[in-house]
Formats: structure tokens, sequence, C-alpha cells
């Protein structure tokens, strides 16, 4: 039976934790780790075991539901639910995308991190973008 | 008597002196450190401190006590160990304040398992119910035997040994403290519960639950054998050492499974815990947390929940003079 997937955050890493959690849940999502139906944990446990305020884990689930990934059903839990893909209208995401990829090679490259390394791990990203 | 309450201070000091030495080597009086630092002349020096303001305060008790008149031995009996406490805790929130500024932050990776499945107790956590049934058993015995209690029977006993308190065979008289006693395991109960439920998944987290239901089973067998004491006239000696039957081999059980390969500390921020010893943090969801000061865990006092768990307890003790005959 494979693990269960796991979110991992740093709180003095100086990125608003909300962000941490719903991006790290986005990813989960996308990979299709997270698969429709499953249900998440409750907001206390998650909030417990991240050391955050309930609000924070709350704010985060509140926000993939509005990204239609969650349906958030009082007493349910949070439940993943199937994902329309939105239709792209324009070219601005790619242009947006690649900045934003940009300064993220660039902030692991000023913090050390070889260009091949970086390289390797975009081509492994690929991969499984590919396959999702 | 004297030089038995001169041997508790004595080991109350000597549980104090041992300390520092008693937490995980990342923290030397609650403040995160290198795990190096308590062999550098800044660490020893806190130690050192620290363990003389223990020592006075040992000497200062152990010499209080041969002296006090016979009319307050009582109150220097409680007196010295507070004090030593007492002077445990100000020796420690100082050489806290000292090591400060060598203070590191733990690295501070949280990670949370997705799943949704109920966090299942562990199946230890039945021997929670066993204060229940052993206040009842002694409850039945007494209701048995209840031609065989005396008119008037003593419950409370000073530091000389000599009975100073005395019931009534009534039934709140003889069962008073039973009821009293399920009270606070009830109490007790809930907070094993709240530890659990409470407290971020770890090894020592088990560690917590086990600690606090057998703290249940030992009030319990104190209780059932004070109960039932005016019927069988036990000495003094064997109710205070029979609960050790249940202590001893917990506290044994407890260090072997903290010895074990631990997880790494807790990443709490240093300016959440004031003096090392109160953790105050609003923006952490968590109930219980490790603690700083030796093992264990402590309450997250911006967790409302933790004042309604000493409140309620409050009003436990608060009981007991209306329960207790």
């Amino acid at each position: 039976m494979a693990p269960n997937p796991r979110i991992r955050i740093d709180l003095a890493s100086g990125i608003p934790a909300v962000r941490q959690i719903t991006d790290n849940l986005r990813v989960l999502l996308v990979e299709g780790r997270l698969v429709p139906g499953s249900t998440l944990p409750s907001v206390r446990r998650v909030a417990v075991e991240l050391g955050v305020h309930f609000n924070t884990v709350a704010e985060a689930y509140r926000q993939l539901a509005a990204e239609g990934w969650l349906d958030l059903k009082h007493g349910r839990g949070a439940v993943v639910v199937a994902r329309a893909v939105p239709a792209v209208t324009n070219g601005v995401w790619n242009r947006d995308f690649r900045n934003r990829l940009r300064g993220l090679v660039a902030q692991m490259r000023s913090q050390g991190v070889s260009a091949a390394g970086i390289a390797d791990e975009l081509r492994a990203m690929a991969k499984v973008v590919t396959k999702t | 008597m004297r030089l038995v309450l001169s041997a508790v201070c004595v080991f109350i000091g000597a549980l104090l002196f041992a300390l520092p030495n008693m937490t995980r080597r990342e923290l030397l009086f609650a403040v995160p450190v290198p795990p190096d630092f308590r062999e550098s002349g800044a660490g020893r020096h806190a130690i050192r401190m620290f363990r003389m303001v223990v020592l006075t305060a040992v000497l200062a008790g152990v010499c209080a006590l041969p002296l006090s008149p016979a009319s307050l031995l009582d109150v220097t009996a409680a007196a010295a160990p507070l004090a030593i406490f007492l002077a445990g805790g100000i020796g420690f929130v100082w050489q806290n304040r000292q090591l400060a500024p060598a203070a590191v932050q733990f690295a501070s990776p949280r990670e949370a398992e997705l799943t949704a499945a109920p966090e299942k107790l562990p199946r230890f956590a039945w021997f929670a119910a066993s204060p229940f049934a052993i206040l009842a058993a002694a409850a039945v015995w007494l209701f048995l035997n209840w031609d065989r209690i005396p008119p008037r029977f003593p419950v409370h006993w000073g530091a000389g040994g000599q009975p100073n308190r005395w019931a009534d065979r009534t039934i709140r008289g003889v069962c008073g403290l039973l009821f009293f006693g399920a009270e606070l395991c009830a109490w007790l109960s809930i907070m094993a519960l709240a530890s659990w439920f409470g407290a971020r998944r770890s090894r020592s987290r088990s560690v917590m639950l086990g600690g606090v239901i057998a703290v249940g089973n030992l009030l319990a067998v104190l209780f059932a054998l004070i109960a039932v004491q005016p019927v069988l006239g036990m000495p003094v000696w064997v109710i205070v050492l029979a609960p050790m039957a249940i202590l001893i081999p917990t506290i044994v059980l407890m260090v072997n499974k903290l010895n074990e390969p631990s997880d790494p500390p807790d990443p709490t921020p240093n300016e959440r815990w004031k003096g090392g010893i109160i953790y105050y943090n609003p923006d952490d969801a968590v109930l219980f947390v490790e603690k700083r000061d030796g093992f264990g865990y402590t309450l997250n006092f911006a967790n409302p929940v933790s004042w309604v768990l000493l409140l309620s307890l409050a009003l436990v003790i608060a009981s007991a003079p209306f329960v207790i005959a």
C-alpha cells in the first residue's frame, strides 16, 4: 500500500504558511496523488501537525475549493472533486509562467544550486507533468 | 519522621540537580543550543550556577527541619520542599535568561500526513478504565465489611505520622475519598484524551499518554488503600509505599522509551516560550507541546482548552471539602 501523501512547510521561510499549504496541496492535486473522492484530514488535525492556526488551514482549503479542487461540505470535511480544466483564453499565462520560472531558477542559482542540478530537476518535473 | 522529611528534601534536590541532564542535548535550561554547548565554558558555568542555587536551598531545608519546633513542623514540612522547588524554578529561569543570547532556532520544517482515517488510541489506553474499577472494588468491599468499620476512624495524617483528621461511619465518611478519587481520575482520563488528540504525532506522545494513565492508577490505588485502611488497619508506610509498585515500573518504562532514538525536537518558535517554561503561541493550534525543561509535555496557554482543563482541575480540587467528610 502506498504511503499517504504528506505536505511540508517551513514557518521560518518567510513565505506565508497559508500559501505554503495551498501550494503543497495543489502540487499533490495536479500530480494526481490526491484523487477525486479522497477526503483530506480535518482542519484541526492539519493545523496541530503543522503548528499553525486553524484559520490558516481553513483558508488554504477555501482557496482550493474556490479553484474547484475541493468540495467543502459541513460535516463531511474537505473532499477532492474532479475538476474540469479551465480553457486558456490568451497567451498572458505563458509570459507570466516563464517569468516566474526564470525568477525561481535565478533564486536557486543565487543560493548555490548548480545549473545542471536545476536542469535535472526541470527534466524530472517535465516527465511528471506530461504523465498527468 | 524529621529524618524522612529531610530525605524527601534531599531527593527533590537530587532531581533538580540532575535537571540539566534530563533534557535533549540540544536544550540547556530550555534554550535551544548546539549539542556540544553544554561542554563549553558558558554551558558548564550555567549548570554550575543553577546547581549552587539548588544546593543552597536543599541545605537550608535540611537544616530547618531538625531545628523546627514541633508546633511548626507541619508548616516546615510543607515549606521546605516548596522552597527547594521555588529556588530550582528561579535558578532555572535565571539561567534561561542568561543563555537566551546563545539560542539557536531549531530547523523548522513540519510535515502533516494527509489521511482522514481517525486516529486510534494505543491499546494500553484501556488501562484508563482501571482506576474506576479499583475505586469501585474498594467501595463494594467496604459495603460488604460495613460492620467492621469503626464508628470513628482517621483519614489524614500529619508530618509526624499522627492522625489529625477523623471521619464517621457514614456513606460520605467512608466513601467520600473514593468519590473524590473517581472525580480526579475522570479528570485525568479527559486529560489523557486531550493529550493524545491535542499533541503532534510523535513517539513521546504515547509515553505522555502512558504517564497520565499511570498517574490515574496510582491515585486510585492510593485512595482505595486509604479508604479501606479503617478496616485493615495498615501502617501509614504501607499506604505511602504501595503506590510505588506502580510508580517505579512506570518511571523505568518511560525512561526506557525516552532513551530510544527520538524524533527531532519540536521546532516551536523561541520567542513563544516565557522563561523556557510557559508556551504561549496563539498562532499554533496545538494543545500539548513538548516541554523544554525536562521530559514530557506542557500546555499551550494560548489555546482556550488549556484554561478549561486547568479550571476543571480547580473545580475538582475545590469540591473536595464537599465530597470528603
